[in-house]
């Protein structure tokens, strides 16, 4: 069988035949599928008398209990009945799940199709990429002219950090409490070995000393003074309580905001603070694999084993229903967990970062038809109690009200407390409860804790938001922390690990290595921006 | 023979592989001009065609960036590692099972062997920490607890390779022995009876009788895995990796999702993958080109 | 009498390091099912090893009374069979003429798919390729975009390759045509690979949920590996946590209940090997041909 050159010629013919074929059947489909989404927004722009449907973003976490799901829900329908039916407009939710949200958002986005008329981020990377790329309807008259509520109910500070280059192209979300970390102490261990509450810095290192040496908990030398982990609720605490006062040049041009945070790593103090962790690891009085630790479990579990003595956290986590306070105390219980502030600077203040007004951005794509609707929906939102009803749920069966303070009940049956359970994702013009001031919003968090927990829990609180420090706002986007955010937090993190684990006498060559690392992956044209922009500003 | 007469005779293979050709077409080239992005300043509402060229410009950042040079030679260390610790894992594993006796224990082995996989690798971080970490890992509670100091299995970079060989072992050997088991099932049991005949020895019968009948299947698998030496799986170095030994365990994966996905730059994202394509191409070419000649084998 | 001994020397030394590597492999799955029965308390204070500590079904209760559990059960059996022939028919089709080393326009072929194997389009022009071909929210969009993989199908053309020409030479002077050759000869032949290709394609779409994420917006849709990794994911970010934990998402979820969803979206999966493990015995088959 030896075919000729002319059979070799039809076959590959035939091939070449079928592959043309194929891309004419996908090239057809193609302009099918664009003729079909071309007629349905027309569609919709005609017509007048019609209900218009107005998509909102909505996070899936996967976790709609049963007999709901994330597009169908008490709080779906309540947005129905309560906007959208009076206003004919018809209201869908699209699910975008959580962990994966700004990747689908990029891709809704590129594709020009399918994207919600509001959508929305917590990464301020993505709400400047969009805005710099021109994708984002500008909402600065729309808010005026249709949001008349929404607009008194975010006010101006919120509002700042939604514009880009002078233009509103985001609503960012109106944070009720800014306080972020508080410190926690061992008291029942402090009493046994008679100790007072440390006070100060010096005095926590007394305390941890103490703590290692006479193992009060009788742990079988397994004690961790000093519970540490690889996520900034536990150091960054401890790392701004050593940055000196600054005059507000430095603060603008020597901050680095990486991702939502600021980080000091410019700022003096910042060497000092590392060697203090360096001190505490070499001396054993640190969790010792706190490098490994990025999602705190490790750090949970020992505290939750009685072997931490103190450790800061964001603040009132440890007294959640089931949380860490309460399998402490089922393991060890005489144990007693003390909210206490500690780290002092040179100025004798406990200062410690505080969070941007803001939760997540919300932005109306420029290609959305709806931005009119999209804004009355928000307005809506903000006016005549509907946030609260929102948040809440029905008086009488999901709170009852005390002080203007809702009471959750914690009776109530599972599937009215399951109405309200992503009103988070849902009443998005807000994060955390809005009572009408501080104080209030902060007693609605103590009195959702265990009764047991409550006092500590109101201490807590009111230790993370003193002495806070404010984040460092520009009346422009930094291109280069848009770009290097991500790649410098992981090296912040290097930052922080090689030179706490480092011998002592290697600490010096460590940091500088380290931080010339840092500086040349983008630090140094951070840095530059920054200091233009100040420039510029003044 | 006619070029008629050879499609009247062969036209239904041809015709087989219509639809599976057809596939590729649509579904591989169909998109394959994401690839554009590489050579354009990708505005994601501008989209692929609107968006503006830059020439080589994402080439020239991404080969002037200092961690992209870390992170392939990363790449290709822990790669190579594999190769000589991770490859040959299963063949051994699956003559091994092939030599068992007992049936029973046989199969169960086998169903059990290959769990590992069906973990997924967030619930085997979890469990690495608790094996290996240096202050309460299970193994260094025993090193500690007979007088020896504990070992920096994951914060120590040389330790660590260590891990991550041994983590990448566990998780995929088993696994991989399925499809050399799947071969073994082609040997003919004669050739077995014939060597007792002679009074082989049992290493000696696995020499000359099993390995040669695998040998085309090893030789696949070893081509496409010279094919993906430049390639590297997310997850494994990612989630056994930490921010002690990053200067090992980044590689262009990690990169490629910190650069390009998180910060949304999609240009050098593109410019690493296609960087990456290019350089597995020529690598299977040369490893198909070499086999051919050395093995008288080949995939293409 | 010396071989002998030295063949059971063999033996047990074998089956040990089998028997131990077994244990190895058995060992986390055994932790996680220990946590998915043992209490929150235990589990939280890193008590729970191999053995449940103050065992309860409570995880396992809550799981299978959770309707979109099971109803996601039934779609990713559905998804994964249907997934499975497709991809089974299009490679074996694909293989069986490639495997012919003398045909025309193979090595073209060849080149079209070993190029895919390296280069893509990336998750834009994917994506518009799924809306365009209208497949979006559909199973089809699960199943069309991944029916061949490069890689096993150059598997399957190397087993089919070593299969003697005799066998097929046979069959073409009875005068049978490929197809039925491919279906009566080779495909009978060739249960071992057949299994094992199935095995991978199946447990790859079964594992597999990041198309999901990008496609599926139903939630009727969502496979069960999807939902597993929004428990397991959502509640792993801390930075999730301290931005977004006082905004009124309930966030955490016991760690028994995550382990509880893993054992049942592992479960129907693992034991399709052990079902897939009689074709393997057909081998003897193509040995006595052979012979």
């Amino acid at each position: 069988m030896k075919p000729n050159k002319r059979g070799r010629k039809t076959a590959s013919t035939l091939l070449t035949a079928t592959l043309a074929g194929t891309m004419l059947i996908s090239a057809c489909s193609n302009s099918g599928g664009n003729e079909k989404a071309n007629e349905s927004t027309g569609g919709e722009a005609a017509s007048g008398g019609k209900a218009s449907t107005l998509k909102v973003e909505v996070f899936d976490r996967g976790n709609s209990p049963a007999g709901s799901s994330i597009t169908k829900n008490y709080l779906t329908q309540f947005v129905q009945d309560k906007f959208g039916t009076p206003n004919n407009i018809n209201v869908q939710f699209v699910p975008i799940p959580r962990s994966e949200e700004v990747q689908k958002l990029n891709v809704l986005m590129a594709s020009g199709s399918d994207v919600p008329d509001i959508v929305f981020t917590y990464d301020s990377g993505t709400f400047y990429r969009y805005a710099q790329q021109g994708g984002l309807t500008d909402l600065g008259e729309l808010l005026d002219q249709y949001g008349p509520n929404l607009k008194k109910f975010l006010g101006d500070e919120t509002l700042a950090y939604g514009q880009y280059e002078g233009k509103q192209f985001a609503l960012p979300a109106k944070r009720s409490h800014l306080g972020k970390y508080s410190s926690f102490v061992r008291q029942d261990w402090l009493e046994k070995l008679s100790l007072p509450v440390p006070t100060t810095t010096d005095e926590l290192y007394a305390t941890l000393k103490a703590f290692k040496e006479k193992d009060p908990g009788q742990t079988g030398g397994k004690v961790i003074p000093l519970g540490m982990s690889l996520a900034p609720a536990q150091y960054e605490p401890l790392i701004w309580s050593f940055i000196e006062p600054v005059t507000d040049e430095q603060r603008y041009t020597l901050t680095q905001q990486l991702g939502s945070r600021d980080y000091p790593v410019l700022l003096p103090g910042f060497k000092e603070a590392l060697q203090f962790m360096n001190k505490l690891y070499n001396e054993g009085l640190m969790s010792a694999d706190f490098s490994l630790d990025e999602d705190k479990k490790k750090l949970n579990e020992d505290a939750a084993k009685g072997l931490v003595g103190f450790f800061s956290e964001d603040d009132m986590n440890p007294f959640y229903p089931d949380g860490l306070y309460a399998t402490l105390q089922k393991n060890i219980p005489d144990a007693k967990l003390s909210a206490v502030d500690v780290y002092t600077n040179s100025e004798g203040k406990h200062p410690k970062p505080e969070y941007a007004p803001i939760g997540m951005f919300l932005m109306i794509p420029k290609s959305s038809q709806h931005a009119v609707e999209a804004i009355k929906y928000l307005d809506w939102m903000a006016s005549e109690g509907n946030l609260f009803d929102m948040q809440n749920g029905v008086e009488g069966e999901n709170y009852t009200l005390q002080d203007g303070v809702p009471i959750v009940k914690a009776d109530a049956a599972d599937e009215v407390k399951n109405r309200i359970y992503n009103y988070g994702d849902m009443a998005i013009i807000s994060n955390g409860k809005q009572l009408g001031d501080a104080d209030k919003n902060v007693e609605a968090y103590v009195v959702g804790m265990p009764e047991a927990f409550q006092e500590e829990t109101r201490k807590a609180l009111s230790v993370s938001r003193s002495d806070t420090i404010k984040p460092v706002l520009f009346d422009r986007p930094i291109e280069a922390q848009a770009k290097y955010g991500t790649a410098l937090l992981d090296k912040f993190n290097e930052i922080i690990v090689k030179t706490t684990m480092v011998k002592p006498d290697q600490f010096e060559s460590t940091f500088e290595s380290v931080m010339k690392d840092y500086m040349a992956n983008g630090g140094q044209a951070i840095l530059d921006e920054r200091t233009k922009a100040y420039e510029a500003m003044k | 023979m006619k070029g008629t007469a050879y499609l009247r005779r062969y036209w239904q293979l041809y015709a087989l592989l219509i639809l599976p050709v057809s596939y590729f077409i649509v579904f591989k080239y169909g998109p394959m001009y994401g690839i554009l992005i590489a050579f354009k300043d990708f505005n994601f509402f501008q989209g692929i065609n609107g968006s503006e060229w830059i020439g080589f410009d994402g080439f020239r950042e991404v080969f002037a960036m200092p961690d992209f040079y870390k992170v392939l030679r990363n790449t290709l260390m822990l790669n190579f590692l594999d190769l000589i610790v991770s490859f040959p894992a299963p063949l051994f594993l699956a003559i091994m099972l092939y030599e068992l006796k007992i049936v029973w224990f046989k199969k169960l082995s086998q169903t059990i062997l290959y769990i590992p996989h069906f973990i997924s690798w967030v619930i085997i971080g979890g469990i690495v920490y608790q094996v290996f970490g240096t202050q309460s890992g299970m193994i260094n509670n025993i090193i500690t607890s007979i007088g020896f100091d504990a070992i920096p299995f994951l914060t120590d970079k040389k330790d660590w390779l260590i891990t991550y060989l041994v983590v990448g072992v566990w998780q995929s050997a088993g696994w991989g022995t399925i499809i050399y088991l799947a071969a073994l099932t082609g040997i003919n049991k004669e050739l077995f009876e014939a060597a007792d005949v002679d009074g082989a020895g049992r290493l000696r019968k696995i020499w000359s009788i099993t390995l040669p009948s695998l040998k085309p299947t090893i030789v696949t698998l070893l081509i496409i895995n010279l094919g993906h030496m430049i390639a590297i799986g997310f997850e494994r170095p990612y989630i056994i990796g930490n921010t002690a030994v990053r200067d090992y365990a980044d590689v262009l994966s990690t990169f490629v999702y910190r650069i390009g996905i998180e910060s949304g730059q999609y240009t050098i994202a593109t410019v690493v993958g296609l960087f990456q394509a290019i350089v597995g191409l020529v690598f299977v070419l040369g490893a198909n080109y070499t086999s051919k000649k050395l093995a008288d084998q080949s995939i293409l | 009498m010396r071989d002998r001994h030295a063949s059971r020397t063999f033996d047990a030394i074998n089956t040990i390091a089998i028997l131990f590597f077994v244990l190895l492999c058995l060992a986390p799955f055994i932790h996680i099912i220990a946590i998915s029965l043992s209490s929150s308390r235990a589990i939280m204070s890193g008590e729970v090893s191999i053995l449940p500590v103050e065992i309860n079904w409570g995880a396992y209760e809550q799981v299978f009374s959770d309707m979109s559990m099971i109803r996601s059960l039934g779609f990713t059996v559905m998804l994964t069979v249907l997934f499975t022939v497709f991809c089974m028919l299009m490679s074996i089709a694909a293989a069986y003429p490639l495997a012919k080393t003398k045909l025309k326009g193979r090595k073209s072929v060849m080149f079209i798919i070993v190029i895919t194997m390296f280069f893509s389009g990336g998750i834009i022009p994917e994506y518009m390729l799924v809306r365009n071909l209208n497949l979006l929210d559909s199973i089809w969009s699960l199943v069309l975009p991944g029916l061949i993989s490069p890689f096993y199908l150059i598997i399957l053309i190397t087993f089919f390759q070593n299969i003697p020409d005799s066998l097929e030479e046979s069959a073409e002077i009875d005068g049978s045509s490929y197809f039925r050759t491919l279906v009566s000869i080779i495909v009978p032949l060739s249960m071992p690979v057949i299994a094992t290709l199935s095995l991978f394609y199946a447990v790859g779409r079964w594992n597999g949920f990041t198309d999901t994420l990008m496609y599926i917006t139903s939630p009727e849709m969502y496979p069960l590996q999807l939902k597993l990794y929004q428990l397991v994911q959502n509640n792993m970010v801390s930075e999730l946590m301290s931005a977004e934990g006082a905004s009124g998402v309930q966030l955490l979820q016991p760690e028994s209940l995550k382990a509880a969803s893993v054992i049942f979206a592992t479960v129907p999966i693992l034991i399709v090997y052990p079902w897939l493990q009689r074709y393997f015995v057909s081998g003897v088959m193509l040995g006595a041909v052979k012979g």
